[in-house]
């Protein structure tokens, strides 16, 4: 056991503290006039659907870390390496005494080994203990949950959790005109260009409190891939009816001819995220577990302006209204960095100082992927409120 | 003489109705989750749906629309006295909803269907499970119960216009002349609803009345999609 903590005082699990956060966002902020500049004209020609998906975004500036070259300047596991550096510069802990690394993506450097392993190597830390989850924009919940329930059981008295996205590479110009040109581009295949943008986030759990800091109270979350079919995802061609995913295709080239790796959004499933957030919100209040009116603060990461109306109007339907003051994002200035979102919103809303002791903060992630949907309940408090820590 | 219609949309619902609501809300989810598993739903969502799958969804939703006049008016005569608002709500219903399976007969013949099949088809083992079973909660004394069999089925109909007809258009050639019937639900059902919200406050007055409203909220969305997974099992 660790100093000054045994597991029978937090009734046989201990308590899990969030001591410090930290982000990475490559380069300068992307306004909406120099996306395509960095991205590039597909076929020489500007886009007609970038205004509209803006426009119903909302998103204004993000950050790119490719150039106007398509070079790559920094990597998916250097951004990563960076958010945790910076998480680890304001913590109390070095590099060499973090006992796990956790780490969540939707796409790394290589297909295998895991996005952990690359981490761990950029950030050269030894013998620790790895974990990779992988999938969209929940995987870095399911990240978190996995160092939670480490340091919970006593397995491990600390865990950094990074989170990593590169999606802009997925965007060059030339994948377009690799899959067919502007032609075979429909609304699904160019609607996530102009939504999804590089960044990392990082996090460190520790089960002993340090100053001001967050408890994490419950980690949970509901997944529906069994009733929806794919939302949003790379390895398969625009043709439902086309069962080959990419790699069934005798070459790679021919894959992409065909389209299997083009990152695509099916927009008319999307909607089903509003009912689907609002479902698991649902079902936690009537386990009793989430209180809509203890909640100070939710930073929920829609990924659209266009849905956080939609998501509000609904719990407000089902008497769970949360009041438009409690609601925190920064996707407007920091762009959909997916899974990374909600690292990098947490991480600049406990910078704003909006947070006071004692209150509740809900992150939301309803992924659209294939419907994951998941909850983190976190409370400030502080490492001298003692009886408060273990509320 | 025509009875006052006296339920209203209330601005805020009682802890029990709020409740109960959040419980319909959670049932709706779920059975849309259901739906969305059901085969020619699928086909649906994923644009392999094609003429004959429309045809054959009417042919299966017409025993039902039929069928769905009859239990509404039946649950209108099962209220007493004491309950003659909640009768008065149920009967402007009733009466809205008739002759809906006209419309759905002229759509099916408008797509290219024969008037005499349509009308000679018997209920699937779906449609009968569900038709016998609203029957049989109909005829019982004040059935509050089927509050819940009303929010499933008008949801569905929202669900119907605002989604699968305009879905069903983009799959079916000149389908926007033959889906007047999921359509012209979605004129209607935003009134619907809010008398069935009206209702909630009403029928909700005690936990037992709101567990009874869900239970039957359940059974119907489970034979519902039952019906519509028998367009599957054709013989």
């Amino acid at each position: 056991m660790f100093a000054g903590l045994s597991q029978a005082e937090a009734g046989g699990r201990l308590n899990v503290y969030i001591n410090s956060t930290g982000a990475f966002l490559p380069g300068p902020a992307v306004t909406n006039d120099e996306m395509e500049d960095i991205l590039g004209l597909v076929d020489g020609k500007k886009s007609r659907l970038r205004r509209r998906i803006l426009k119903a975004n909302g998103i204004e500036t993000r950050h790119y870390a490719i150039n106007k070259d398509h070079e790559t300047l920094y990597s998916a596991s250097e951004l990563g390496a960076l958010a945790g550096k910076n998480c680890l510069e304001k913590s109390a802990l070095s590099l060499e005494q973090v006992k796990m690394l956790s780490c969540a993506t939707t796409q790394g450097d290589m297909v295998i080994p895991g996005f952990g392993s690359m981490v761990q190597a950029e950030l050269g830390m030894s013998g620790i203990e790895l974990h990779t989850t992988h999938g969209v924009c929940t995987c870095s919940s399911m990240a978190i949950k996995a160092a939670y329930n480490n340091i919970r059981v006593g397995d491990q008295p600390n865990a950094l959790v990074v989170v990593s996205e590169l999606a802009s590479r997925l965007f060059k110009n030339t994948r377009y005109e690799a899959a067919g040109s502007s032609k075979a581009i429909d609304f699904n295949a160019e609607f996530l260009r102009w939504m999804l943008s590089d960044g990392a986030g990082a996090m460190l759990l520790e089960a002993k409190p340090r100053g001001r800091c967050l408890r994490i109270d419950w980690i949970r979350s509901f997944s529906h891939a069994d009733a929806y079919p794919v939302c949003m995802g790379i390895g398969a061609t625009a043709d439902a009816a086309e069962q080959r995913t990419w790699q069934d295709f005798a070459t790679y080239a021919e894959a992409e001819a065909h389209g299997a790796l083009l990152i695509r959004q099916d927009v008319r499933l999307l909607e089903n995220i509003v009912k689907l957030g609002v479902d698991g919100a649902l079902r936690l209040i009537e386990e009793g577990v989430l209180e809509i009116d203890k909640i100070d603060h939710l930073l929920c990461h829609y990924s659209s302006h266009h849905f956080k109306s939609l998501i509000y109007d609904m719990l407000d339907m089902a008497g769970a209204r949360i009041p438009e003051e409690k609601w925190y994002s920064n996707l407007y200035t920091r762009g959909n960095t997916g899974s990374a979102s909600i690292l990098i919103m947490l991480d600049e809303f406990l910078s704003l100082g909006k947070a006071d002791l004692g209150d509740t903060i809900v992150c939301m992630v309803p992924e659209s992927g294939r419907f994951n949907t998941a909850y983190i309940q976190l409370t400030v408090v502080h490492e001298d409120r003692k009886a408060e820590n273990n509320a | 003489m025509r009875e006052v219609v006296e339920l209203e949309r209330p601005e805020v619902l009682t802890d029990i109705g709020q409740e109960t609501l959040r419980r319909l809300l959670r049932v709706w989810f779920d059975f849309e989750r259901r739906l969305a598993k059901v085969p020619i739903v699928r086909r649906l969502d994923l644009g392999q749906f094609d003429l004959n799958d429309y045809q054959s969804l009417l042919l299966n939703l017409r025993p039902q629309v039929v069928e769905g006049a009859r239990w509404i008016a039946r649950c209108a005569s099962s209220f007493d006295r004491e309950h003659a608002d909640v009768r008065s709500v149920i009967i402007g219903h009733a009466q809205e909803e008739h002759r809906d399976y006209e419309v759905l007969e002229s759509d099916y013949v408008a797509s290219g269907g024969q008037l005499d099949a349509i009308q000679a088809q018997a209920r699937n083992p779906g449609s009968e499970a569900l038709h016998c079973f609203l029957m049989y909660r109909a005829s019982q004394p004040n059935p509050v119960d089927l509050l819940g069999a009303m929010w499933i089925i008008e949801g569905l109909g929202n669900k119907m216009a605002n989604d699968w007809a305009a879905r069903i258009a983009e799959l079916v050639p000149g389908a926007d002349k033959f889906t007047r019937f999921m359509r012209y639900h979605g004129e209607n059902d935003d009134a619907h609803m809010d008398k069935l919200y009206g209702l909630i406050d009403r029928i909700c007055v005690d936990q037992n009345a709101g567990d009874r409203v869900i239970r039957t909220a359940k059974v119907v969305g489970r034979l519902y999609a039952m019906q519509l997974e028998e367009i599957d099992h054709a013989e």
